[in-house]
Formats: structure tokens, C-alpha cells, sequence
């Protein structure tokens, strides 16, 4: 019994091991799209930062850690860029970045799933990342996607609640390039 | 009330246009004015909105109404010294190119300035062209300038009509208006 404990943990040990870490190189995107009077609008965060541990072959290992800096929103509309910030949205001066770190890794047949908390405007809400992993020489390229729900993170709070203008669902898409850890 | 005009007067459906368009033009300048001084907030967006949809519906309405001209005959003008006729013809027809140019010209802005159209929150419309910020600028300028001038034009087209009313006593005015009973013709004339 206690040398099949041992082999257990060892292997976990192992498997912690082998999985590499990340560093998140040049090219690399967090983008966001939602809806405004019917049309479709994207935008993205010029600054966030991603710790990125992960073992394709023992997903359970893996690890994902990324900060937000909210100032760093950016939709191409200089009204809606000056709105974002404020309170009724991210509110900047009291919350200036968002927070998602893993709690565990899962497939769902070839699809690998991150299930994760993200914590938006202070508070901590469950968000579920599809993963896509591409291994490539000296590192990889990890492409992440899922829609979250803006109320739920009292984002357009207030007036801006009125979802028949501003829609409640907003699609997440990152793209990191990424570079093993020297 | 029949739908087509007669010899001496307009039928329902300019008549329904007429006075529709007419009200969407007045409401549409008055919201026009007061949006562009609100504060930022939901409010200006959806007045903003508003003010959109009704463009866009005097637009469909003023297609609508040129069809119509088209298809239908227009009353014979009541008798009026031969300068008043063609000052009212002139000024219709500026106030047809008016009631196009300023949608379209608000139409352009807002595609210039990279806004979403979306009529009354039922469908969205195209931008005419891509984003392009002096653009934007020389239409948001004419589609305001526009205005003020069809303001003035209106209160030629208004104050013809009250003039024939109050003093020709003809019935220019009455026979755009719903309901209203025609004025008998001044004798020795045909009708």
C-alpha cells in the first residue's frame, strides 16, 4: 500500500515536472467582442500578463495565471474608450486589473477545457476557457476562447444594464505566442 | 376621402405623407438640437438613436412619396399670379432635395464615424462607406448647415401657404388639410 502511494506521488511529481513553462512573446492578443445597437464591435487589452504552465500529455499539470490591466481596453471608438473606464464599466480607478487563474484542467473528448475563476470589478465568478495547444519549435501557440456574461461582472451597471442596447454576452479570444522559459 | 388627388384637391395618402413627414422633420430637428448638448450617457445614446430611426423613416417616406407623385397626379394650382406658382413649384421641389439630403448627409456621418444604424431596435443597417474622421467632420457640418437652411425654406413653404389662406382666402392650405371642407371658387373662373 505505501509503495503504491509513493509511485502515485511520484508520478505527480513527474508529471509537474515535464510540464514546461511558458513565457508570452510578441504577437500575442487578448481581444474582446460584444454588441452595441446591433452591431458587433471588437476590442482588446494591450497589456495584460499570462503565467502559462502546461503539459498537453498530463493537462492536470498544467496552469494558466493572467492579469489584466483594465486602463488598457481599447474598441477604436474614442467615446466608448472614454467610458470604459469609468465606474459604471470597469471602474479603473478602483479596480485596475482583472484576475483569471486555472483551478483545474479537463477534455471534453478532443477539447481540452481550463475551468478556471475570474475575478472582474471584485468579483470572483467561474469561467470555463476553451484551450487549444500548438506545440512548435521553441514553444508554442495557445489559442483561448469563451463568452462571458458582462452583467455578471457588473460591467455596464446602471443605465448601461439595458442590454436590448448594449448586449450582456461578450466573446473572449486570446491568442499567445509563446516561448519556453529559459 | 379618396387615396388619389383630384383636380382640386390632395388625396389621403399624400396627404398622410405630407403631414407624417412633416412632423417627423420638426420632431427630428428639435431632438437633433438637444441631443448633440447632452451629457454622455445612455440617454444621449438612445436620443441619439431615436433621432436616427426617424431619418431613416422620413427617407423611406419621402421614397414612398415620390412614387406616389409619380403615379399619381397632383390638384391644378389655384389661381395665383404666375410668380407665386413658380416660387411654390421652386420651393418644393428644394424642399423634395432637403427632405434626401438631409438623411443621407446624417446617413454619411454616421457611417464616417464608425457608428452602428439600427432602426428603432428592429434591424441595423449598413455604413455607406468605411471610417474616415474628416469625413465624418464635413458631414456631421453640412448635415447641421442643411438643416438650418431647410428651416428657412420651410418658412417660405408655411408662410405661402397661410398667406394664400388668410389672404388670397384660396385653398391652397385647405386642400392638404384632413377633413377640412373646400372654400367655394372665386366667380368667373372655370373650375
Amino acid at each position: 500500500m505505501k509503495s503504491i502511494v509513493c509511485l502515485l506521488a511520484s508520478c505527480v511529481l513527474c508529471s509537474a515536472a515535464f510540464a514546461a513553462d511558458y513565457q508570452v512573446e510578441k504577437g500575442s492578443t487578448l481581444g474582446f467582442s460584444s454588441t452595441f445597437q446591433g452591431e458587433r464591435f471588437n476590442g482588446s487589452f494591450t497589456r495584460f500578463e499570462a503565467q502559462i504552465r502546461y503539459d498537453a500529455a498530463n493537462i492536470e499539470a498544467s496552469k494558466f495565471d493572467v492579469s489584466i490591466d483594465l486602463a488598457s481596453a481599447s474598441t477604436g471608438d474614442k467615446d466608448r474608450d472614454d467610458t470604459l473606464p469609468g465606474s459604471e464599466f470597469f471602474n479603473v480607478a478602483k479596480f485596475p486589473s482583472a484576475h483569471f487563474v486555472t483551478r483545474q484542467f479537463k477534455r471534453n473528448g478532443e477539447q481540452v477545457i481550463a475551468e478556471g475563476t475570474l475575478t472582474l470589478k471584485g468579483i470572483d465568478k467561474p469561467v470555463d476557457l476553451q484551450v487549444t495547444f500548438v506545440p512548435k519549435e521553441g514553444g508554442a501557440t495557445l489559442d483561448v476562447t469563451t463568452v462571458l456574461k458582462r452583467l455578471d461582472f457588473d460591467v455596464g451597471s446602471g443605465e448601461y444594464a439595458d442590454t436590448s442596447t448594449i448586449g450582456n454576452e461578450v466573446e473572449v479570444k486570446a491568442h499567445l505566442e509563446l516561448g519556453a522559459k529559459p | 376621402m379618396p387615396m388619389k388627388s383630384s383636380d382640386t384637391r390632395w388625396g389621403s395618402v399624400i396627404k398622410w405623407l405630407h403631414w407624417l413627414m412633416a412632423l417627423g422633420i420638426l420632431g427630428n430637428g428639435v431632438l437633433g438640437l438637444v441631443m448633440v448638448d447632452m451629457s454622455r450617457g445612455m440617454d444621449k445614446l438612445n436620443t441619439f438613436a431615436i433621432h436616427k430611426s426617424i431619418g431613416l423613416t422620413v427617407l423611406a417616406l419621402l421614397i414612398l412619396r415620390v412614387c406616389w407623385r409619380l403615379y399619381d397626379r397632383a390638384p391644378r394650382d389655384e389661381p395665383m399670379p404666375r410668380w407665386q406658382s413658380l416660387a411654390a413649384h421652386a420651393t418644393h421641389g428644394v424642399l423634395y432635395l432637403f427632405m434626401l439630403a438631409l438623411p443621407l448627409s446624417g446617413w454619411i456621418y454616421n457611417s464616417a464615424n464608425g457608428n452602428p444604424l439600427q432602426w428603432f431596435k428592429q434591424f441595423n443597417l449598413p455604413a455607406l462607406m468605411g471610417k474616415n474622421e474628416d469625413l465624418a467632420e464635413i458631414a456631421s457640418e453640412t448635415h447641421e448647415a442643411l438643416f438650418w437652411i431647410l428651416i428657412v425654406v420651410l418658412v417660405a413653404h408655411v408662410g405661402g401657404a397661410l398667406v394664400h389662406h388668410w389672404l388670397e382666402r384660396d385653398n391652397t392650405l385647405l386642400r392638404m388639410l384632413p377633413f377640412a371642407r373646400l372654400r367655394a371658387r372665386k366667380t368667373g373662373e372655370n373650375p
